[in-house]
């Protein structure tokens, strides 16, 4: 964690530009919903419209999911700007959250 | 988090991050995929939390439909749950073991059937499938069959489950009991309006009792063909007048059938082959949710309902609308006059029209109002006398209640005023069918003929003075005032006299106190002692008006 977080400081200069994520969910499990809904505050709070966010369903798509390292459901993949950063659980913790997208300065 | 044994092991196979495993102790995870397999594996915890929102949806299903049903990996119902099994069709226990489109529904061909089957391989969810059958006692039912697939934890096909409910429409409706399709069927039979049902082809697939009993005229389009027969095309092949009309009711029928619009009208006046006056009315009701049925189609023929629109829309646009005051309309039953209020013109008369010249074709006929219309015979070509006079109580024209075209006297307008107005053929044709319109006819006609012989044997044996009195009574009787405006000369016209005449016998009325005229206005002071001045024969004409009635 404390490297992702070195990066994501260095990545900084760059939440002006469109954060794009990728979560990984299992149905309507109970985590999964909550994953959703806590990611979808985080982004109104900080992101407005800056961010593109593509749902994917390990039941749907477990391939693709393998093929993307998806090892639990949920977890939530920034794509880009790079680098590609990786959290796991309900995202329930949100300065984890924010850090993982780069944009903790804004947290305060 | 109780992780048992079996998925201790799986975790520890799969999980090597202290992150990922730090989110299963904290029970944030809900499954983990395996690379061996491909597939994702639910925590037991979520797989309880799962199977509490299933039972929650389910019963809310239970709530919304009539069924809820299994179906294997080769679509066989595996089970069918929910409202009574009755006769309804579809959810008896015979369905189990079977495939959809091994049920005995009758909507569907086989091209529909292998778009369905297609889109199961696909394992598509489908909503709202309308399938009809016919139970054991005959009764058709329609169901709305909705469906999705389902799959296990790992993501394997194990087949699909949904529901169905029975469809409440016009077809359906007699499903819940028995014998109500004859109900129906009897209400159908017992409307006097035509109704068909058409295809989607046009094609006239249902009608009640009035439609085959109708006995088609060019006039109804296509109305009284059979069961069986294309309707649109009898619009297209219609002929005649009546070609335009058959045209712009298939191209609405077209619509409606094709979803366009939900409900066409269509109506036209015509005549009948009997002459009679009536408008075609077509209502065409579109039917969506039947597969059979298309379009609804409707047909009346009313001769009331012009007339109910007529003084309507009179009301609108023509602030002389006239009230029906005169007697012999007046005299006629509700019905008849109903029919030929259709063809009555409301019209405004000037004073000196002339409706008809001796000798003229009678082009019209007038039932007077409030206006007054002097017949006048000519003597030579140029001295006219007043034979008769005609307000309310009776009609100009009566020459053709007798058959008679042309006229015999010169009908001039002496008092202006409201009446109706009828074109001449159509007044014959009505004439013919309305016999109450003939009694009240025959008698005014008699009575003005009572009215000619006595002003004929007055003209020739009454004063002026006398005559004038008479004639300035029967003016009176006419109008609704005590004032009118006649100059002397139209008076002297009228009693067949000089100028000098009349005035002499109007100064004589006038120093009586009986009238009082300034600059051919002439007001009526004492109508008794007018009633005494004038000659017996105003009071004969009169008592054979006030005991003969029209009626």
């Amino acid at each position: 964690m404390q490297r992702k977080r070195a990066k994501g400081k260095a990545a900084s200069p760059a939440v002006a530009t469109v954060v794009v994520m990728r979560l990984y969910i299992s149905g309507n499990a109970p985590n999964s919903v909550r994953a959703i809904a806590n990611l979808d505050a985080i982004c109104k709070e900080y992101l407005k419209d800056g961010y593109k966010l593509e749902i994917v369903d390990v039941f749907e798509q477990p391939a693709r999911a393998l093929a993307e390292g998806v090892i639990v459901t949920p977890s939530l993949a920034k794509v880009s700007p790079s680098p590609a950063v990786k959290v796991v659980g309900n995202l329930s913790d949100k300065g984890n959250v924010l850090l993982a997208l780069g944009i903790e300065g804004r947290a305060g | 988090m109780d992780v048992t044994a079996e998925f201790e092991d799986l975790i520890l196979r799969l999980i090597k991050g202290p992150a990922e495993r730090q989110a299963i102790e904290s029970g944030q995870i809900d499954a983990i995929l395996d690379p061996a397999t491909g597939r994702a594996i639910l925590l037991p915890e979520a797989q309880l939390a799962l199977r509490v929102d299933q039972a929650r949806d389910r019963s809310l299903v239970k709530l919304s439909s009539d069924w809820q049903w299994e179906k294997d990996t080769q679509y066989r119902f595996v089970s069918c749950e929910g409202a009574s099994t009755g006769s309804s069709g579809f959810a008896d226990k015979s369905i189990i073991g079977k495939r959809l489109w091994d049920l005995p529904f009758d909507n569907m061909n086989d091209v529909q059937w292998q778009a369905l089957r297609r889109e199961l391989t696909r394992r598509a969810a489908y909503r709202d499938l309308e399938l009809r059958s016919r139970d054991r006692a005959g009764n058709v039912h329609c169901f709305s069959i909705s469906g999705e697939p389902v799959f296990n934890e790992d993501g394997e096909f194990k087949g699909y489950r949904g529901t169905a409910r029975e469809i409440p429409g016009l077809q359906v409706a007699d499903a819940t009991s028995p014998g109500s399709v004859e109900i129906a069927r009897a209400t159908l039979d017992a409307l006097t309006v035509r109704i068909c049902a058409l295809d989607s082809a046009g094609t006239i697939i249902l009608a009640n009792k009035a439609w085959g009993a109708f006995t088609a005229t060019k006039q109804c389009i296509g109305v009284g063909i059979p069961e069986g027969t294309n309707y649109l095309a009898a619009c297209d092949s219609a002929g005649g007048n009546t070609r335009a009309n058959g045209v712009a009711l298939a191209a609405g029928i077209r619509r409606v059938i094709a979803g366009k619009c939900e409900l066409f009208r269509y109506e036209y006046g015509c005549n009948s082959p009997t002459g009679e006056r009536y408008v075609c009315a077509f209502t065409v009701t579109a039917l969506r949710r039947n597969h059979t049925v298309r379009a609804v189609i409707s047909h009346a023929k009313t001769f009331t309902r012009k007339y109910a629109e007529h003084p309507l829309g009179r009301d609108h646009e023509d602030a002389d609308r006239v009230p029906i005051v005169n007697a012999v309309l007046a005299a006629m039953t509700r019905r008849e006059y109903q029919r030929l209020a259709i063809d009555l013109e409301p019209i405004r008369l000037n004073f000196g029209e002339v409706l008809y010249e001796l000798g003229d074709t009678i082009q019209y006929i007038y039932f007077p109002s409030d206006c007054l219309v002097s017949l006048l015979t000519e003597v030579e070509g140029r001295m006219a006398l007043e034979v008769g006079l005609v307000g309310s109580e009776g009609m100009v024209g009566t020459p053709l209640a007798l058959g008679i075209g042309t006229s015999s006297i010169r009908a001039l307008v002496q008092g202006p005023g409201r009446a109706l107005r009828m074109e001449a053929a159509r007044f014959q044709t009505a004439f013919r069918q309305s016999p109450s319109l003939q009694r009240a006819l025959y008698r005014y006609t008699h009575l003005l003929m009572a009215q000619f012989t006595q002003t004929a044997a007055c003209n020739r044996f009454h004063s002026v003075e006398a005559r004038l009195a008479r004639w300035l009574l029967m003016t009176h009787d006419r109008v609704s005032s005590d004032q009118f405006h006649l100059t002397h000369e139209f008076l002297a016209d009228m009693l067949g006299v000089r100028r000098v005449g009349v005035t002499n016998a109007a100064s004589e009325l006038r120093k009586r106190k009986l009238i009082d005229y300034t600059r051919g206005d002439i007001t009526i002071l004492d109508r008794k002692g007018l009633a005494a001045a004038s000659c017996g024969c105003y009071r004969i004409v009169k008592d054979l008006f006030d005991t003969l009635k029209l009626r």
